[in-house]
């Protein structure tokens, strides 16, 4: 069978599997008895080895085939989890991962057989510990299943509305049974299956509790089974034939709620004439001791556990970044028409033409944020690989360390997710290994043993500020200059009139590394000027603040959107600039006189905060039109927390506008990040803020 | 007849016969993607003195550089016949190059075409690679692209 053509979505169906064992598997270190998440990776392992195996992937099979193994003695309760299974299992995801790569690249999965870690794997089923574990677990789930075996739907819970809604039914007249279906072991299409048993039922009676959810059942997200209450007027046997006429259904139990038993759930069982004689035909023994064995399905622990409850999977589409590309393209063009037509409607005192092209304004505007969510994508997938490494990192440097991550659904343009990864893994090793300190020192200095890592993201505005932050030694600025002079990045005159801030900018400069040993996490010396290289590439900026003994924090700010942004258009010397919307703070009218002068910079006094400014016609040589006795227009940008005072000779009114690249002869000019075409035709250039700081 | 033996025998090139001052200049048509009129150029501060800036060509944002001032002529004066020639180049992407006047377009085999050898490069030829004859006897200079778009730094 030739399945070349689905090769691209095994890889990244294969990629989100992996990414959830990596995560599950860091779970289960911590929580070793959590059932759900065991269950995860069962499912995930199962998914692997599944696709592997249709993909003609012999090796990566076999190896997923005796994790799988693993899993369901974990699973079964037969096996403990212990650190070196952990330790185990890890080396075996890396191993898968490699398999992926070279299947991306070669698309043949290498001849690497991975022996020693199936070895390994069958070691650790070979030292199931039978006994005390095992039926300790069994018994647990034997008991809540215990009275009837078909009848789960005993389980369910009500709450009070559920209770108020069965007891109205019971007040008019209705019935309300509890029924639980079961889909044979062979069927492929469970949630079809389940949706016509929901067919069925719907004509007889009104479905008011399901358990999985419905949601949970549409997306095949049950064992075999799922229980019901169901309130109807018709008899039971009725309803249970018109279930199991539904083809594939191996057996359905019910049975009537009493109303006054409906908080304590007492059931009458059924007529025993139809139920159990289905029941024995289809062989009762076989699904009933595998109910025993399974601790607790899924869904009910989860619904024990509320908080952890999995979140409900939206139906996606998956879609090629160049298609989107294409339509983003689109979208600017007809920005950019809007934007003539807005211009050549001025001076035309024409209501309804001007309606329209509000509409058509508002219409575009939508489009472009619609355009733009779908190429958002939440910073998750980057940063999701990281605990784990936080882990590996730990244990390769022996300092006890702890990563916490906030903010992982902040979402940012594809290609900028894409790009963030290596940036942010920098980042962490940086703060893992000269950040922290070893844990002998950090007791020494009164700090908790366990090192502290934070990974923040969130949205400020019109950026996404991620930020890493650790509780570490800080950056010892001494080291910093004295290293720096040694490199020849700064003479000695130059360090002795640097500040604190200037000294640890010092870091980002290239060839710098003040690790004296070059380790294999960090220290080669080419960490943080990448850093600041790739980030700059994508139009965003880099900050570190550190304090000694009190830690570090790098701060990354990125734009949320690269394509078309909201521009505030402005006049200088009859040259039209534009300056991002997000990045301006406030706009202000300024009498000359209130200009004054602090060590030869032109400085004003505004609320309180004294701001340096910039005449812009300076900075772009050209002279001003204005007037000088004229009061001036300010226009008041932030970077940072940091803000400066921008003169302009006119405001010209805000815009939307696609921002357009120089090309790559014009390179020199800084302060310029871009141009955009304006309405009539006409070239505007974009300012770059932050490079005027 | 005769003419295509001569075709077959000698490969031909095309090229664009433009005017900057009294000079003509040969621009190979490969890598021209278009011709216009003068227009509004919006004028990029900070830049090298021969980038005269950026104009509008179709919803693309084009850099647009002066030949005269790199090449150490006098300053362009814009007249009805000045034209920007879009010069397509594969690794360095679009520009336009300002020039007085756009002539003709002639056709030279390889055979017309006297190469500049690199060594007798001087300064005032550092931007030529060969001359054109003409078949009534004129001659063209035949621009080397690259050294006429880049920064001399970047080559």
């Amino acid at each position: 069978m030739d399945v070349s053509q689905y090769l691209e979505i095994f890889l990244d169906e294969t990629k989100e599997h992996l990414q959830s064992l990596n995560t599950e598997i860091l779970n289960l270190e911590q929580d070793p008895e959590n059932t759900d998440t065991i269950n995860e990776i069962f499912r995930a392992a199962h998914s692997l080895k599944g696709m592997a195996g249709t993909m003609g992937y012999k090796r990566m099979q076999n190896l997923t085939h005796d994790m799988e193994n693993v899993f369901s003695e974990v699973r079964n309760g037969t096996i403990k989890v212990k650190g070196n299974m952990i330790d185990i299992l890890f080396q075996c995801l890396d191993a898968l991962e490699e398999y992926l790569n070279n299947i991306q690249e070669t698309g043949d999965e290498g001849t690497n057989e991975n022996e020693p870690l199936i070895k390994l794997l069958n070691d650790v089923l070979d030292s199931k510990e039978g006994g005390e574990p095992q039926t300790e677990k069994k018994t647990q789930p034997k008991a809540e299943a215990s009275d009837g075996d078909g009848a789960k739907w005993k389980n369910i819970k009500f709450d009070d509305t559920q209770k108020r809604v069965l007891s109205e039914a019971v007040d008019q007249g209705k019935k309300v049974y509890g029924i639980t279906v079961k889909v044979q072991e062979s069927c492929i299409l469970k949630a079809a299956r389940a949706f016509l048993v929901f067919k069925a039922l719907e004509e007889l009676g009104e479905v008011l509790i399901s358990n999985p959810s419905v949601q949970d059942i549409e997306d095949e997200r049950f064992e075999l089974d799922f229980s019901l209450i169901f309130v109807s007027d018709s008899s039971l046997e009725k309803i249970l034939d018109s279930i199991k006429s539904v083809s594939e259904i191996e057996d359905a139990q019910g049975a009537l709620v009493e109303d006054e038993q409906i908080g304590s759930i007492a059931a009458i069982e059924t007529d025993k004439s139809t139920a159990p004689a289905v029941v024995a035909e289809e062989g009762e023994n076989a699904p009933a001791a595998e109910k025993a064995n399974q601790p607790a399905p899924a869904p009910k622990a989860a619904e024990k556990k509320a908080p952890v409850s999995k979140p409900v999977v939206n139906r996606t589409v998956r879609v090629d970044i160049e298609k989107l590309d294409v339509l983003m393209n689109l979208v600017s063009e007809l920005i950019i028409a809007k934007n003539s037509l807005v211009s050549a409607s001025v001076g035309e005192r024409n209501n309804s033409v001007n309606e329209h092209i509000e509409y058509l304004e508002s219409v575009t505007t939508n489009l472009h944020e619609s355009v733009m969510k779908v190429r958002m994508v939440p910073i998750e997938s980057v940063v999701n690989k990281f605990p784990r490494m936080i882990r590996d990192l730990s244990k390769k440097l022996d300092k006890k360390m702890e990563l916490y991550m906030s903010g992982e659904e902040t979402e940012l343009d594809r290609t900028v997710v894409d790009e963030i990864g290596d940036p942010l893994m920098h980042l962490l090793r940086n703060a893992a290994d000269h950040g922290l300190e070893s844990g002998a020192v950090r007791k020494s200095k009164g700090k908790p043993e366990v090192g502290s890592i934070f990974l923040d993201a969130y949205q400020d505005g019109n950026n996404v500020v991620i930020e890493v932050r650790d509780d570490g030694a800080g950056i010892n600025t001494a080291a910093v200059k004295e290293k720096a002079i040694m490199k020849g990045v700064i003479t000695p005159e130059q360090g002795e009139n640097m500040s604190e801030q200037e000294i640890i900018n010092l870091l980002f400069s290239a060839g710098f590394s003040t690790s004296e040993v070059v380790s294999d996490v960090s220290g080669r010396g080419v960490g943080l000027d990448v850093v600041k290289s790739k980030i700059e590439s994508l139009s965003g900026e880099v900050e570190v603040k550190s304090k000694i003994d009190i830690g570090s924090t790098w701060t990354i700010r990125l734009p949320l959107t690269l394509a078309i942004i909201q521009a505030l258009m402005v006049d200088v010397g009859g040259e039209k600039y534009a300056i991002s919307l997000g990045s301006i703070q406030t706009i202000e009218d300024i009498i000359p006189s209130d200009i004054k002068t602090v060590q030869n910079k032109e400085v004003i006094h505004l609320r309180g905060i004294v701001i340096p400014l910039i005449r812009l016609s300076e900075v772009l040589d050209i002279a001003s039109k204005k007037n000088p006795e004229d009061n001036m227009t300010v226009v008041i940008v932030k970077k940072g927390d940091r803000l400066s005072g921008i003169v302009v000779d006119e405001l010209m009114g805000q815009q939307e506008i696609v921002i357009k690249s120089l090309g790559k002869y014009i390179t020199k000019c800084k302060v310029i990040s871009g141009a955009t075409i304006l309405g009539d035709g006409e070239v505007a250039l974009i300012l770059d803020t932050n490079a005027l700081f | 007849m005769e003419e295509v033996k001569v075709v077959l025998d000698n490969e031909t090139t095309q090229f664009i016969v433009v005017r900057l001052g009294d000079e003509q200049y040969g621009i190979d048509i490969k890598y021209v993607d278009n011709i216009v009129r003068m227009q509004h150029i919006t004028r990029v501060p900070k830049v090298q003195e021969y980038l005269k800036g950026v104009i509008n060509l179709r919803g693309e944002v084009i850099p647009v550089m002066s030949a005269r001032i790199k090449m150490d002529l006098p300053a362009d004066e814009y007249t009805k016949s000045t034209r920007i020639i879009i010069l397509k180049l594969e690794q360095h992407g679009t520009i336009g190059v300002i020039v007085d006047e756009v002539k003709e377009v002639v056709t030279l085999e390889n055979q017309q075409i006297d190469k500049v050898a690199y060594d007798s490069k001087e300064e005032k030829d550092y931007f030529i690679f060969g001359i054109g004859k003409y078949e009534d006897g004129g001659l063209i200079s035949l621009l080397d692209l690259n050294a006429v778009v880049l920064d001399k730094d970047s080559i």
